[in-house]
């Protein structure tokens, strides 16, 4: 079957994606027992926060090396979180019927990302940043910075975490429970599509990587 | 049951010092004063006042503020107890994840040191700038500490019906501990005294700052003389986030949560539906 399959993700961007995601649910988790009251006696003696700083250390190195070691794919995965266009539009009005519904007769054809995609990968990086610039200050200037600051920065990073929270909730669901996204999980895993997904799926990127091919050819 | 509480009559005290003491024997907080090295205190060195140590630490719960005030040509000498001032609308049992600060039964704010989690967050929630942590700038590894009203685990002084240490030694009788509402009476009438007597601008404060502090000054001027807060408030960040944020992650969660369900079950029906 692998001539009927291609190559959705390159595996340094699924080593980074579960490298980044894996610090994103320790995270998550040594976060959560500080927001939620009745977990907060698991947080006891500080141990929630030694581990909450070692997974923002991966959190932000991890990017930054690959950023380093291949800057071109990181340029052009940042042009495409910043391209939007008519058929993003087709896409989320036609979105609903199709994730509830399954009819996929109006979704436009879809680039490597779709436009939900985009929209994940967007908040991915702008909630990132916002992360990452309150929790450094929370870190290093609990001494200088003043309260109201420190108080401030908390709430930002709160409202980032339920925001991008539910995001999450959202992109495990789609990639791993909806029945109609059966091959997500698969391409973040072994990197690889079936044609019939890729088709169905990502139109307009299938039609790009053949053609490219047959130029090549 | 009847709140207890602390008066403190800054017109009778002479700034020994001798509660400080007290507070760190009894609390078994080192008396010695700790160096920057220690981690746990500040530099002791002359910089032109008494006051000494020149700011609270993880280690030292109370201390005598003195402020120097010119008026009239003359110069006063202005002493001010600084420590917790266990507030009824208090702003670090709002924002405490885990309840190791919480009101005790008494009224004012007992703290339980082996489940703080150092988060820091009274640190700035307190309108008083009081909690002082340690806090280790790489791992994160913190632990608050602050007047317990001589409540400690093992050094609970007021379940024995016995004044909390400071109150014990202060030798001109500056503070006083008691039921609230009896000391807010005493309080006021010692203000009406210094009234008649030219002191236009005594008053007691704390009687309802912060729906009542359980700590209260006698004072003869204004608050601001003695640079505490006119009007102590609970931040409006503290409110945001309490009150606020979440709930509103609650909901947010919850709700995602349930259209995720939602969304799994009728997608997953039409899907059978098409494969018939």
């Amino acid at each position: 079957m692998t001539h009927h399959e291609v190559e959705k993700y390159r595996k340094a961007i699924r080593v980074l994606h579960w490298i980044h995601s894996g610090a994103f649910v320790l995270l998550f988790l040594t976060g959560l027992v500080l927001f939620i009251p009745a977990l907060g006696f698991l947080a006891e003696d500080s141990w929630t926060r030694l581990i909450h700083r070692i997974g923002a250390a991966i959190f932000v190195i991890a990017p930054i090396i690959y950023i380093i070691l291949d800057p071109k794919a990181v340029g052009r995965g940042l042009k495409q979180a910043f391209t939007w266009g008519s058929e993003d539009l087709g896409w989320l009005l036609a979105a609903p019927r199709y994730y509830f519904l399954g009819d996929e007769k109006s979704m436009p054809p879809q680039g490597a990302m779709n436009t939900g995609q985009k929209m994940w990968w967007f908040m991915v990086l702008v909630f990132g940043i916002i992360f990452v610039l309150t929790g450094a200050i929370m870190w290093f200037a609990k001494e200088a910075a003043p309260s109201a600051v420190l108080q401030w920065m908390v709430f930002i990073h709160d409202v980032s975490f339920i925001v991008s929270g539910a995001m999450f909730f959202l992109h495990i669901y789609l990639a791993v429970f909806h029945p109609l996204i059966n091959e997500a999980w698969g391409a973040m895993t072994g990197g690889k599509i079936s044609v019939d997904y890729a088709k169905a799926h990502h139109g307009k990127w299938y039609e790009e990587i053949t053609k490219s091919k047959e130029e090549k050819a | 049951m009847v709140d207890k509480a602390i008066l403190y009559d800054a017109t009778r005290c002479t700034a020994c010092r001798g509660c400080q003491a007290a507070c760190k024997q009894w609390n078994e907080n080192d008396e010695y004063i700790p160096l920057p090295s220690d981690k746990i205190g500040v530099q002791a060195k002359n910089w032109g006042s008494y006051e000494n140590p020149p700011d609270l630490s993880p280690q030292t719960w109370l201390k005598m503020k003195f402020t120097e005030v010119e008026a009239n040509g003359k110069v006063r000498w202005l002493f001010t107890r600084q420590a917790c001032m266990h507030c009824t609308d208090a702003g670090c049992v709002k924002v405490c994840p885990n309840g190791s600060l919480y009101h005790h039964t008494l009224g004012f704010v007992a703290y339980n040191k082996d489940t703080c989690t150092g988060c820091g967050y009274c640190i700035d929630a307190c309108p008083f700038h009081v909690p002082r942590s340690t806090r280790n700038i790489f791992t994160g590894i913190a632990k608050m500490d602050k007047c317990t009203f001589c409540t400690t685990q093992g050094l609970d002084r007021v379940a024995e019906g016995w004044e909390p240490a400071c109150v014990k030694t202060c030798p001109p009788k500056a503070l006083k501990y008691g039921d609230r509402d009896k000391l807010v009476a005493e309080g006021k009438k010692r203000v009406q005294e210094l009234q008649a007597k030219g002191w236009t601008n005594a008053n007691l404060y704390g009687e309802n700052e912060l729906k009542g502090l359980h700590v209260m000054y006698v004072l003869d001027d204004n608050p601001e003389a003695y640079k505490l807060p006119a009007d102590p408030q609970v931040s409006p960040a503290t409110i945001a986030w309490k009150d606020v944020i979440q709930p509103v992650g609650w909901a947010v969660g919850g709700l995602t949560l349930i259209g995720l369900g939602m969304n799994y079950l009728v997608a997953r029906a039409n899907a059978k539906k098409e494969e018939k």
